[in-house]
């Protein structure tokens, strides 16, 4: 019996155990729903959520353990002797779940009965090419402990699952039995599926949750073993970003943050003062009319994929700032710059800006508006004085948003600013991003045991704890806020 | 009442400050307004009452054109103040609000401290000297707000912490704390108690030794307590417009009369 099948069973078991106590709920108040203690829905409901819920969750439980407990068995079966000497108890298993896997094709297809498939043996039978014929290809001939394993792994995988299925159908059923027993019209139904929402809305927070802290737990193991390859202290020190992939590299990340931050900071002071004030102008000055047309417009660019601004960084505002601004100041010649990936993110980032923030000041209640234009206050005052500061935890967020977005950034970099890793002051001087890097290091035919890879996982991690920080650092600065006026 | 009839003799005295004629207000299709003329004296407490809906609040919004904040609304005729057409082209409507003042329907407290609600219109229109000139302004507007004793101690929480009522208080006293020359209050008592409504009745009572006050209610009481000359709206027609004491003890129209009497409403 296949998983879809058990679904199904589940599901009209708890479709049944809804009627089948809504029924009693309704009978046991003789008829009347006014008796009831909740509507009879509530009833059939908290029948249908005790049958379901527990049985997914042994379900699922069992799908995930089930699978390490018999290759746990299994690979007792096979002695060190019997691995190749180019190959690991790893790939041996892998064999072992293909020729069980093939064992199953042949039986569904007909060609073998269950008691043959047992017996099987490799003396007798080309099981390589019986099982080609089925759609399961072998990369060579079966060895015979490598079939013994296999069908064993068979048996424990079958009886296993029969254990399953008639497992689970029994806790279903004990579910809404229980929920059936319980009914009477005194029964708080209503209480129950309420808790039961909570408890849903509960699981579905702590699987974000969960997986944070898995991606974060993976970060930290990677970053342990390239720490345990490289000193920390010349990563987190040395101005020096040199990866040779021979050995002997300079992998400090000083530079790469350096750029980072140089690179973001000069697209927040392009993003946030024309972001925030075309969000302003839209939304206190503009007519209904220049507002139908300018948002969207403005919303366009948020739909622009960053590779197209990388390519506009690249041809256009490149060679133009190189041209006009950095040969006649001489300040270099690089076509690539801080300042043009800063410019041109600084572009991306206007309607990220300005989109949060307009909407954040329309939520300012009109009434604040009224109460500023009846003292006799102008716009700009009213704006200044009043609505800003109500708008100002939405707005630091939206900023920090950008702030966010901008250091994650790696399309617009690469094209605009290079990848070079350098510190320097000069803004017209090409830099490169840890985003950046992390691609490069990572990109190509890799290993993932020496440092020069393995360093990808520590710049992860860095910019982790670097949006983390700037997260952080919003929250003190929203309640801070808060505390003073509300 | 009778001391309401020795002050209407002396509004008879008092020159017109506010004349509306024929005065029209439409929310779109809306016609919320219709026809209206009415005349209100200086140095007179003028309230305006009729069924919810009617339009009081609407005609007390034309008097500082509050309504120019409102996309749909569009306004016909004439109202003057102190003989200047206060719809012309020339008239700045910021300098007209400094100059009529608001207490909304709704406690619309800014999130600011008390004394920064306070101190809002004084430091806008420049009315204090120094930081000890805008202390006594502030301190005064409470006082008259009535609300001083409750927030003497914590001038600096804010407003938006206070009761409903009290954020009503801390709105008049925002409003009088710029020194207009006409208040209007749109049921400035709705979230009072007994005590802070008599406080604030008595600070109209102050108001009007210099001031005009145009006062919105619900409570014919409040009306007969507080005003001189009463306006009585149906249906966004001024129905009568008389003194308080002929309006409430001989109405010449049926609507007033029912009205009055509790029969419709
Ligand atoms: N902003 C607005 N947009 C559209 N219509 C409005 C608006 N404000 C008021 N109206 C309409 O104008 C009419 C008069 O409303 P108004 O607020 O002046 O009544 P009111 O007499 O103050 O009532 P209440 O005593 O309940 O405060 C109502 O029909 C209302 O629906
Ligand atoms: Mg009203």
């Amino acid at each position: 019996m296949s998983l879809i099948w058990l679904f199904a069973i589940l599901l009209a078991l708890a479709v049944a155990g809804y009627w089948m106590t809504r029924r009693r709920a309704m009978t046991s108040a003789g008829g009347d729903v006014r008796k009831l203690h909740s509507l009879p829905n509530y009833y059939g409901m908290n029948a249908a959520m005790l049958s379901l819920a527990p049985a997914l969750i042994v379900l699922f439980v069992w799908l995930l353990a089930q699978p390490l407990l018999v290759d746990a068995t299994v690979t007792r079966m096979i002695p060190d002797e019997a691995i190749p000497d180019a190959s690991n108890r790893g790939l041996v298993m892998s064999d072992v779940r293909r020729v069980s896997n093939g064992l199953d094709a042949l039986v569904d297809a007909g060609r073998m009965s269950a008691q043959e498939a047992r017996d099987l043996s490799t003396d007798s039978d080309d099981i390589r090419a019986s099982m080609a014929e089925v759609g399961v290809a072998l990369g060579s001939d079966v060895r015979p402990e490598v079939l013994r394993a296999a069908q064993r792994y068979r048996l424990l995988t079958g009886r296993g699952d029969l254990a399953r299925n008639v497992i689970v159908v029994l806790i279903a059923l004990a579910g809404a039995g229980l929920a059936y027993r319980r009914t009477t019209h005194e029964f708080r139904a209503r209480n129950a599926v309420e808790r039961g929402m909570s408890l849903l809305l509960l699981g579905a927070a702590s699987i974000a949750i969960l997986t944070t802290i898995g991606i974060v737990l993976s970060m930290l193991t990677e970053t342990g073993r390239f720490f345990s390859q490289y000193p920390w202290t010349e990563f987190f020190f040395s101005t020096n970003w040199q990866p040779r992939f021979g050995g002997g590299s300079d992998l400090g990340f000083l530079p790469l943050l350096w750029g980072t931050l140089y690179i973001s900071i000069i697209a927040l002071i392009v993003a946030v003062p024309v972001g925030l004030f075309s969000a302003i102008y839209l939304s206190e000055y503009a007519t209904g009319r220049i507002r139908a047309v300018a948002k969207p417009m403005i919303e366009i660019l948020a739909g622009i994929p960053t590779i197209v601004y990388g390519l506009f960084a690249l041809i256009t505002v490149g060679p133009l700032l190189r041209d006009w601004f950095a040969q006649p100041l001489g300040l270099g010649n690089s076509g690539s710059s801080v300042m043009t990936a800063g410019l041109v993110m600084g572009i991306m980032l206007i309607p990220f800006v300005s989109s949060l923030s307009d909407d954040i000041i329309n939520a300012v209640p009109q009434s604040l508006r009224d109460g500023s234009f009846g003292l006799g206050a102008t716009k700009s005052e009213t704006i200044r004085q009043v609505i800003l500061p109500a708008a100002l935890p939405g707005i630091v967020g939206a900023v920090l948003l950008a702030a966010s977005r901008a250091i994650g950034e790696t399309m617009i970099v690469v094209l605009g600013a290079g990848a070079s890793a350098r510190m320097d002051l000069n803004p017209f001087e090409a830099m490169t991003t840890i985003t950046v890097k992390i691609v490069s290091q990572l990109t190509g035919d890799t290993d993932f045991n020496s440092p020069e890879t393995l360093v990808a996982f520590a710049l992860g991690l860095t910019l982790f704890v670097l949006t983390l920080g700037l997260n952080v650092f919003a929250l003190y600065i929203v309640r801070r806020y808060r505390e003073q006026y509300e | 009442m009778k001391d309401g009839r020795l002050e209407e003799r002396d509004t008879t005295m008092q020159d017109t400050k506010i004349k509306a004629s024929n005065v029209q207000v439409y929310y779109g299709d809306n016609h919320a307004i219709k026809d209206v003329d009415v005349e209100i004296k200086d140095k007179t407490v003028t309230a305006f009452i009729g069924p919810s809906g009617c339009g009081k609040s609407t005609f007390l919004r034309c008097l500082n054109r509050m309504n120019d904040t409102i996309d749909v609304a569009r306004i016909e005729g004439k109202i003057l103040i102190d003989d200047e057409d206060i719809y012309d082209r020339k008239v700045d409507p910021v300098q007209l609000r400094a100059k009529v003042g608001m207490v909304f329907q709704k406690p619309n407290p800014f999130p600011k401290s008390i004394y920064d609600n306070v101190a809002y219109g004084p430091k806008i229109h420049g009315l204090a000297k120094n930081k000890a000139d805008l202390d006594d302004i502030v301190e005064n507007a409470l006082r008259r707000g009535a609300i001083w004793d409750e927030v003497k101690d914590r001038l600096h929480a804010p407003g938006t912490g206070l009761s409903g009522g009290q954020q009503q208080r801390l709105c008049i006293a925002r409003a009088v704390a710029t020194e207009p020359e006409i208040l209007l209050m749109d049921e400035p008592c709705s979230a009072l108690d007994p005590i802070a409504t008599d406080q604030v009745e008595n600070l109209i009572h102050e108001l009007r030794e210099n001031y005009s006050v145009v006062i919105v209610t619900h409570s014919m009481q409040q009306a007969a307590r507080v005003s001189q000359k009463t306006a009585f709206f149906h249906l966004g027609n001024l129905v009568e417009y008389g003194t308080t004491d002929q309006i409430f003890q001989n109405p010449h129209d049926s609507r007033t009369e029912s009205y009055i009497t509790g029969r419709i409403g």
